[in-house]
């Protein structure tokens, strides 16, 4: 501490200026004028640093560009040509054109339709419900580890082991289901009544869990000072969840349902395992019509522009779903 | 409106206790402050009021009635968070019009509350923003709305302004204090800035590792601390304490120090229990001491200047002891300087003696 500090008492201090600036401020600072032009700098620094980025990336793309772009446009060229198992002959858009007539395209369409939204359904409101279920339970961990093995089944395994489940002679669900009354005679997946729904049932069965897994992650992150809030307002524990939890909730839930939705476009090991698309076509979804068109009757041609067709269906259910979802939720309470 | 009595309450989290054998009871309308550092199981206190949190122990009491069990929307209460807690994908309106749809109101008496405390709280040019389009002092005074547009038995406001720069929180002290007067309702508020409970409060509970240190008006707790802790952090500057012997010279109980050597007053003997030479801890606050550098008439405490300070209208001096440093508040007039000789006179109305064991002042 130097003394010039302590010297100056509140005395020294002439009237009108700062006490404080008057401790120990030296007053050269002051002398520069506000309005002083500065000087320009000597040397300016050189522009932002290069950009590797493209090049580093080339071999990427170049690579990406092979394996997924190049089939997929052969895949266009594809759908314009009559493709057997030799070379194709070009034929436009016939194939396109041809498909509009096609009843087991268009009945593949709605059966999709209708295997895609109980699946959705199912797997939402069970999935849902189990999150909430075991969020927070003393035995979590366990439960979501218990939870996650049908997932770590191939589909075509868990098809399998639900066929034998089905079976008429010895099946345990069957003999559930007539014990219960709920079957009179016939196996279940020979039943165009029961055919849809068991395959619906094994979908379900193994990938509610991971609605399950993806709500429990959102789940988490709700907001705990909201629903406490909320609550104190006067909302009751369901109302709770339908004004803050839920809505929290859509964007984790927006890609359950996408991945899902898209799986059920996609996959069908489980239900070619099942019922191959039968009994008599009841549970021929579109996927499996295109799998038979393109790899049973080798209709490459054909099977191509199904491909497409569904593709482009996926693609705007998909924008369709993210902007429902990111629509303003300002009006919910 | 609600008379609020807190009965042996107890929370634990896990095996530690938070709050441990909380006895309050506020009365109707009035305006209860708990005061403590951070940690120190306000805001758990709060929270079991509210229902958010299970009440480990004991039972809190609305009018006589047991509402431990009651679920928070069945309290009454009305909450302002620690963090505001407003509906991020809500309109100001809409935060503040939730309260009011939840319990059915229809939508013209909505309109017209939500108006009035927006109108009350200066927030109505704002109505259609989000809360992430406010400042934080805007986003306070929204929460604030929440609280008010109904009319709750009970105000909960856990540290609402404490985000707040210094000039707001001096401003929404006042605006806070008012509108709790002119509504009447039971408020219990929760702070760990003493100036904010001093100035605000009817009465205060000082809270200190979860248990609670005194429960008072605030000129209790400021003049008339029951211990040395509650002395020590209530009050800006905080007091000095010393170190002394208690001892009898020539009938009269005097107060050792290497530096003084001070009796104590008369009604003051009666209350040290006795006048047996032990060791005790004396208090006092800055301005509870004049200093000089000139010796003046009667007991003094001598020390030298270490350095003194200047702020805006007083100056406050430290003074260097035999074994410890202590402030003293005085006018800018002062003229000592850094090691000079300095002679300061006790104001013995306003020191205070503490056990040097438990703490528990006796005077
Ligand atoms: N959910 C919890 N689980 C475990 N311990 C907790 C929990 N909430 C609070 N505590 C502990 O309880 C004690 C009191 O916490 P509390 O939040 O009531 O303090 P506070 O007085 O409000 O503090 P602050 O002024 O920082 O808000 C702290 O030691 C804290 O660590
Ligand atoms: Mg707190």
């Amino acid at each position: 501490m130097t003394s010039g500090v302590t010297n100056v008492s509140v005395a020294q201090v002439p009237p009108g200026t700062s006490l404080f600036r008057a401790r120990g401020t030296s007053s050269d600072i002051e002398a520069r004028p506000i309005t002083a032009v500065l000087p320009l700098p000597v040397r300016l620094n050189s522009a932002a640093p290069r950009r590797y980025y493209l090049y580093l990336m080339a071999p990427a793309i170049a690579v990406l560009a092979f394996i997924s772009l190049y089939p997929f446009v052969w895949l266009i060229v594809m759908s314009l040509q009559d493709v057997g198992v030799g070379a194709g002959e070009w034929v436009g858009l016939k194939n396109y054109t041809r498909l509009f007539n096609d009843v087991r395209f268009l009945e593949g369409w709605v059966l999709l339709a209708q295997y895609s939204a109980m699946c959705l359904a199912l797997q939402l409101s069970i999935g849902l419900l189990l999150a909430v279920i075991v969020n927070g339970a003393r035995w979590e961990k366990f439960l979501v580890t218990a939870l996650l093995m049908p997932m770590m089944m191939a589909p075509a395994v868990a098809g399998l082991v639900w066929l034998f489940l089905y079976n008429g002679t010895f099946g345990w669900y069957h003999w559930l289901f007539q014990s219960l009354g709920w079957l009179d005679s016939g196996s279940i997946l020979s039943s165009t009544d029961t055919a849809m729904l068991a395959i619906v049932l094994v979908d379900v069965w193994q990938w509610t869990p991971l609605i399950t897994l993806i709500a429990l992650a959102g789940l988490k992150r709700v907001p705990q000072d909201q629903l406490e809030a909320n609550m104190v307002d006067g909302a009751s524990p369901l109302r709770n969840f339908f004004a803050i939890t839920l809505p929290n909730l859509y964007p984790v839930l927006l890609i359950a349902i996408m991945l899902r939705f898209m799986d059920n476009f996609r996959f069908i090991d489980a239900a070619l395992v099942l019922t191959g698309g039968g009994p008599a076509d009841s549970t021929k979804i579109l996927p499996i019509y295109l799998f038979e068109v393109a790899f049973k009757f080798f209709k490459l041609g054909r099977g191509a522009a199904i491909a497409l067709t569904l593709l482009v269906v996926t693609i705007i259910l998909g924008k369709l779903l993210v902007r429902i979802f990111e629509k303003p939720k300002s009006e919910r309470v | 409106m609600a008379r609020i009595s807190i009965n042996k309450v107890w929370k634990y989290y896990g095996t530690s206790p938070a709050v441990r054998e909380l006895n309050l009871e506020c009365d109707d309308g009035s305006f209860v402050s708990i005061l403590g550092p951070s940690g120190c199981g306000k805001s758990s206190t709060m929270r079991m009021i509210a229902g958010l949190e299970h009440i480990s122990a004991g039972d809190i009491l609305f009018d006589g009635q047991r509402i431990n069990d009651l679920p928070p929307k069945d309290r009454d209460v009305a909450m302002v968070f620690e963090n505001y807690a407003l509906y991020p994908h809500k309109s100001v309106f809409d935060n503040i019009a939730n309260p009011l749809r939840l319990r059915g109101f229809a939508a013209d008496k909505i309109k017209e509350r939500v108006t009035s405390a927006t109108k009350l709280l200066e927030i109505d040019h704002l109505l259609n923003r989000r809360p992430s389009e406010l400042s934080g002092g805007q986003k306070q005074r929204v929460a604030i709305g929440r609280a008010i547009v109904r009319e709750p038995k009970l105000f909960l406001f856990d540290e609402p302004i404490a985000h707040l720069d210094a000039k707001l929180r001096a401003h929404m002290r006042g605006e806070i204090k008012h509108l709790q007067r002119s509504l009447g309702t039971t408020m219990i508020y929760v702070t760990h800035d003493q100036l904010e409970a001093l100035s605000m409060a009817d009465m205060i509970a000082v809270m200190h590792d979860g248990e609670l240190q005194q429960w008072g008006t605030p000129s209790e707790i400021f003049n008339r601390p029951v211990n040395a802790w509650v002395a020590g952090f209530v009050g800006e500057p905080a007091m000095n304490f010393l170190s002394a012997e208690l001892r009898s010279e020539g009938g009269n109980t005097v107060l050792t120090h290497p530096n003084f050597n001070i009796p104590l007053l008369p009604q003051q003997v009666a209350l040290v229990n006795g006048s047996a030479k032990r060791e005790v801890r004396m208090g006092v606050r800055p301005d509870a001491l004049s200093i000089s550098t000139t010796r003046p008439d009667g007991p003094v405490i001598e020390g030298r200047i270490y350095v003194t300070e200047l702020l805006g209208g007083d100056m406050l001096v430290d003074v260097q002891l035999a074994d410890a440093r202590i402030r003293v508040k005085t006018s800018t007039d002062f003229t000592g300087v850094a090691d000079d000789a300095c002679y300061m006179t006790v104001n013995r109305d306003k020191w205070h003696l503490f056990d040097i064991e438990d703490g528990h002042a006796y005077f």
